[in-house]
């Protein structure tokens, strides 16, 4: 029980004066991702085949590495950031929410990471 | 983390029926959410079978012919029967409304009526407003200038000027939009919700204003406003027709503007 006003209450702390930033990358990152959505699906369905060799081929495009890692990476960044709202949204308790928004980070930026580092390593023509 | 299941001792039981008087040829139907806290029992939901000739035209008759004739302890508020206190607002057959707005005859056969949603239940159908008020005052609801007031006028707006804040200033506070905010749902503690949002949008853009710096400072919150997914019940539901959900999409707007 807490003898404290409601107006304490809902003044709490103050404001974070933070979260411009997250709302407009947010935006911006699913702005980017249409067309490179748009490309991996046309370009991938538009393969002769989906067989090893040529996805291979595919990918040691100097074009299609990079639009792949900025796609990794957007999709990646863009993630997080929606995660992060549905953990904000959902999760109570300010220590399970840090603990939380801690490992979807972490783990984002793994797969992020192991995503560019995949595309490198066939770009660069690495035997698989 | 999130409770999507009510705690036992809000799930609602089977309550008491009173049947229609004898003689009547059109029942009408009413189902009501019923708590005393005082009684240490479960909320109820009790079931008024009425005369339908009997009743007024709106459900906010209907719950004073009630209270009048079937049960006097049926506890709610209402004051100018008119819409525009704001008291009665209550979630009526699923939408939040106000009882002395909403006419019987647009319902469905049977009425089902509970208290505005997510919201401590005091009695009956009488939620516990506190929250939602000490939001509205944490925005400042006044004019703040630091320009002294001309000593020979009012302070002067245009025409164009009054008509910018003339639908945002029509909010009655009643609540429902609020409550009908599923973000309001999960963080009413730290989430303003629309109809604070409103308030503070309409004291924002009001030409006679000087500190809308200051009030968008303080909205600048991935909690206070930023929880806000633009899902739009807020609009939908308001019983004057007004729109927090543009409001909203309008400060992130200007604090973008700021930005940039």
């Amino acid at each position: 029980m807490s003898l404290r006003s409601p107006l304490g209450k809902v003044l709490g702390v103050g404001s974070a004066k933070s979260g411009v930033q997250h709302w407009w990358v947010q935006r911006l990152t699913a702005v980017a991702l249409v067309p490179l959505s748009v490309w991996f699906v046309v370009s991938l369905l538009s393969l002769p085949s989906f067989d090893h060799a040529t996805v291979v081929a595919w990918m040691s495009g100097s074009w299609t590495a990079l639009l792949l890692i900025l796609l990794v990476l957007t999709c990646a960044w863009h993630s997080q950031l929606g995660v992060r709202v549905v953990v904000e949204d959902y999760v109570h308790g300010a220590a399970a929410r840090t603990v939380t928004l801690v490992s979807v980070l972490f783990v984002h930026t793994l797969i992020a990471a192991a995503g560019v580092f995949a595309v490198l390593k066939v770009a660069f023509g690495a035997a698989p | 983390m999130a409770e999507f299941r009510l705690p036992a001792n809000s799930r609602i039981m089977k309550g008491v029926t009173h049947a229609a008087p004898p003689g009547t040829r059109a029942v009408r139907t009413v189902r009501i959410y019923r708590f005393n806290p005082d009684s240490g029992a479960n909320p109820r939901l009790d079931t008024f079978e009425l005369d339908a000739r009997s009743c007024g035209p709106m459900v906010l008759d209907t719950l004073i012919l009630i209270k009048a004739n079937v049960d006097s302890s049926l506890t709610f508020r209402r004051s100018c029967r008119e819409g525009i206190c704001g008291s009665c607002a209550m979630n009526i057959n699923g939408v939040n409304r106000l009882a002395c707005t909403t006419a019987t005859r647009d319902l469905a056969p049977e009425i089902r009526i509970y208290p505005l949603p997510a919201l401590p239940v005091v009695k009956d159908l009488v939620p516990d407003l506190s929250n939602f008020y000490a939001q509205y005052a944490s925005v400042k609801p006044w004019l703040q200038t630091r320009t002294p007031v001309p000593a020979d006028r009012e302070r002067l707006q245009s025409k164009e000027e009054q008509e910018r804040i003339d639908r945002p200033a029509a909010c009655i506070l009643c609540a429902c939009c609020s409550t009908a905010c599923p973000s309001y749902w999960w963080n009413s503690e730290r989430f303003l919700g629309p109809a604070a949002l409103l308030a503070a949008y309409r004291w924002i853009i009001d030409s006679r204003d000087e500190a809308g710096g200051e009030r968008l400072d303080e909205l600048e919150d991935p909690f206070r406003l930023y929880r806000c997914h633009t899902i739009g019940n807020c609009t939908d539901v308001c019983p004057k027709d007004l729109n927090p959900a543009r409001a909203i999409a309008e400060i992130k707007k200007m604090l973008l503007e700021r930005h940039s």
